[in-house]
């Protein structure tokens, strides 16, 4: 246990006949293929990082149309 | 305290036969009982705050008022203890005592030690909680209705502050065993990397003695002898900079063991690897070194505090949206590999190739999506300027029912669905009902934060019983404010309802007589090891002193000026409840 943790690319056996969480999905090893880290791409990552982004900024701007054109000015110190 | 695993000796037997040598349960037996324990309590507490959360929400919004207002702080004060202390603490605990033992793949050194701590850990917390549930009953003069924040000039039962102390020493000794477990296996490895779970589990208990300081300093030196009569009533910014200083790394221990969740059982959940170990390490080390120094960004209107340490705080806590978005990359990126290795395609395709139907997955999933979600109003919150907006508003408690009561609590009922069979042995009563349960939840959610933004934004107030008033109208920016009130109110009941599924189904897993199969505990590789990464990175001394530095260097500063302002017993401070115990009889 240790030892798959500890080093890094032990490609064996990571997919292979297992069943998920309570053992009801089991995995279908016809579709499943193993993909170590170069022939990986997390393009789909970054697609959903750029969509928060963007909601982030869309939110930022909302929240300054709410704070200063929609209240008076706010005083500090 | 009982341990439900045990007590149909047949089943478990039966049971216990049908698990591979190699499970977790066969392996430590001991440590599962732990665990199990500690779950009990945790959700014996989840399930009386969510009671009292669903009162509030009904209460507050004046769609059913069960209970009397002038109890209402009893409540409120019972669902913030319950839940952020006593709920995540618990299960968290049980957690880390999992998954410690599980990457070291050693038991606690004594088993007698463990039981000492968990012991610990609940006798504090049953004198807290008799102090606070006391306060409804009037005939009995303690009372502890100081909310979860419970600094000075509020006070409480002296049962109350020293049931804490009790308790965060069981935190404490929790540490100790865990390193104690570590050391134990250095002898044995020397030179090798940490397993990352034991690593993430470690970082997160060193964070946790540095935070703890303000927490203990603030009640065993300044609440505990005032509530005695001992002393005099304490300088109330010093105890609430002393309880900041605990409070806001309090967040990123509810937060750390989700992470640790979401870094190592998530992925193998969705049938992947985790995308870069070395990544997660840092991680978990920003976290160490930037929770603590932070705290003072609940202080922004506070006076008595220059601005200037103000402004260091928000820097600082821009600094620790890094840890955060670095993990929404790396939990991702790993989820999208198991997706990929499942055959999913495209830059959005590969989103329908995930394991939807298993609980434990979508739970944590949609937990993760809200933390998103919490993300940005954090940012707002974490603004020096733009918090004068919300400050004190039902926005705050909006922002933290995504953080806390979502990604924290969403993962811990979502991980259980994937644990609880791991440490009892039996079947998952219901995946559709968990399911089910969990998609609730968020929709709950959904609902109850987004009014209580919105109510923020128009000004209502948090902690308020009955925030209705004749002189005043609160101003939406869109829909009207008795729209919100409902959408509160409804959001509340399907949490509860959510809240109440969750536990049956996890009642009746401990006693199923199914057996579970398949509990493999194995976790898969990361896709980067950690032998890709500089060693430095597990020089825990080395981030524990640095983190210390910066403590100090945040804090020194504001502390002796506070202490210069009005020292630390300023005459005439008088404790809170002698205020507003005639003040109730005159509004009742
Ligand atoms: C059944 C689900 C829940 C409901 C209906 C609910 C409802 C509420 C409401 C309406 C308030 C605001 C009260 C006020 O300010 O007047 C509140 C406060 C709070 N809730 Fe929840 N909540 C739920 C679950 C949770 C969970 C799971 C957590 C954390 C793990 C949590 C933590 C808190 C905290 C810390 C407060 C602030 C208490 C204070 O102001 O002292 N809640 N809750
Ligand atoms: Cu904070």
């Amino acid at each position: 246990m240790t030892a798959t943790e500890a080093e890094a690319e032990t490609d064996s056996a990571v997919v292979g006949e297992e069943t998920y969480a309570d053992g009801t999905l089991v995995r279908d090893p016809d579709i499943e293929e193993s993909l170590s880290q170069d022939e990986y791409d997390p393009k789909g990552t970054l697609a959903l990082l750029l969509v928060y982004f963007l909601i982030l900024a869309l939110m930022w701007t909302y929240m300054y149309f709410v704070e200063f054109l929609g209240n008076g000015a706010t005083v500090i110190g | 305290m009982s341990t439900p695993g045990e007590t149909a000796g047949e089943t478990v037997d039966s049971a216990r036969e049908m698990l591979p040598d190699n499970s977790f349960l066969i392996q430590y037996p001991h440590v599962s009982r732990v665990v199990r324990s500690l779950f009990l309590t945790a959700f014996v507490a989840f399930g009386i705050g969510a009671f009292m959360g669903v009162l509030q929400a009904l209460h507050r919004t004046g769609v059913a008022r069960l209970v009397d207002s002038a109890d209402y702080y009893t409540l409120l004060t019972l669902h913030g203890v319950l839940l952020v202390i006593v709920f995540t603490i618990f299960f968290l605990a049980g957690v880390f005592a999992w998954a410690n033992t599980r990457s070291l793949d050693r038991p606690p050194v004594s088993k007698r030690f463990t039981w000492f701590w968990v012991a610990t850990m609940s006798v504090g917390t049953a004198m807290a909680g008799i102090a606070i549930l006391a306060g409804l009953i009037p005939s009995t003069d303690i009372s502890a209705d100081v909310l979860f924040t419970f600094y000075a000039p509020l006070q409480a039962h002296p049962i109350f502050y020293i049931g804490l102390a009790v308790f965060i020493i069981g935190t404490w000794l929790a540490g100790i065993d865990w390193f104690r477990q570590y050391l134990a296996w250095r002898r044995e490895n020397a030179g090798e990397r940490i397993p990352l779970q034991s690593f993430m589990v470690l970082t997160t208990m060193l964070m946790w003695f540095i935070a703890t300081m303000g927490v203990a300093v603030e009640v065993v030196v300044f609440l505990i002898p005032w509530s005695l009569g001992i002393m005099p009533a304490p300088n109330p910014l010093l105890t609430r900079t002393l309880f900041w200083f605990f409070g806001h790394p309090v967040v990123y221990f509810w937060l750390m063991p989700a992470y640790l969740l979401w870094y190592t059982v998530l992925p193998k959940i969705a049938g992947g690897r985790l995308f870069s170990d070395p990544l997660a390490r840092v991680v978990f080390v920003l976290f160490l070194l930037l929770s603590t120094p932070v705290g003072i960004h609940h202080q922004y209107v506070d006076p008595g505090i220059a601005e200037g340490f103000k402004f260091i705080a928000m820097t600082n806590t821009m600094f620790l949206l890094l840890p955060s978005l670095l993990t929404a990359f790396t939990v991702v990126a790993s989820i999208e590999h198991g997706a990929r290795q499942r055959g999913g395609t495209g830059y959005f395709g590969w989103l329908k190739a995930l394991p939807w139907r298993d609980p434990a997955f979508t739970g944590m999933a949609l937990a993760g999506l809200m933390f998103a979600a919490g993300g940005f109003s954090g940012m707002i919150n974490a603004g020096m300027n733009i918090n004068y907006l919300v400050h004190n508003t039902i926005w705050v408690p909006g922002h933290f029912h995504l953080t806390v009561g979502t990604a924290v609590a969403l993962t811990f009922m979502a991980a259980s669905y994937w644990l609880v069979p791991r440490i009892t042995g039996r079947k998952l009563y219901s995946r559709p009902i968990g399911l089910f349960q969990v998609v609730l939840w968020f929709i709950g959610m959904v609902f109850m934060s987004a009014a209580m933004h919105r109510g923020g934004l128009a000004g209502i107030p948090r902690r308020t019983a009955e925030p209705q008033y004749p002189q005043v109208t609160f101003e939406t920016v869109a829909g009207s404010v008795s729209s919100l009130r409902l959408q509160l109110a409804f959001g509340g009941v399907l949490l509860f309802v959510s809240a109440l599924l969750f536990l049956m189904n996890v009642g009746l897993t401990a006693m199923n007589n199914k057996p579970a199969r398949n509990l493999d505990s194995a976790l898969p590789p990361a896709l980067s090891g950690p032998d890709q990464s500089p060693t430095v990175l597990d020089n825990l001394k080395l981030w524990a002193l640095i983190a210390v530095v910066l403590v100090i260097l945040a804090y020194s500063l504001p502390l002796y000026s506070i202490v210069q302002g009005a020292g630390l017993y300023p005459a005439g401070q008088e404790a809170s409840p002698a205020v507003i115990a005639p003040l109730l009889e005159v509004i009742a």
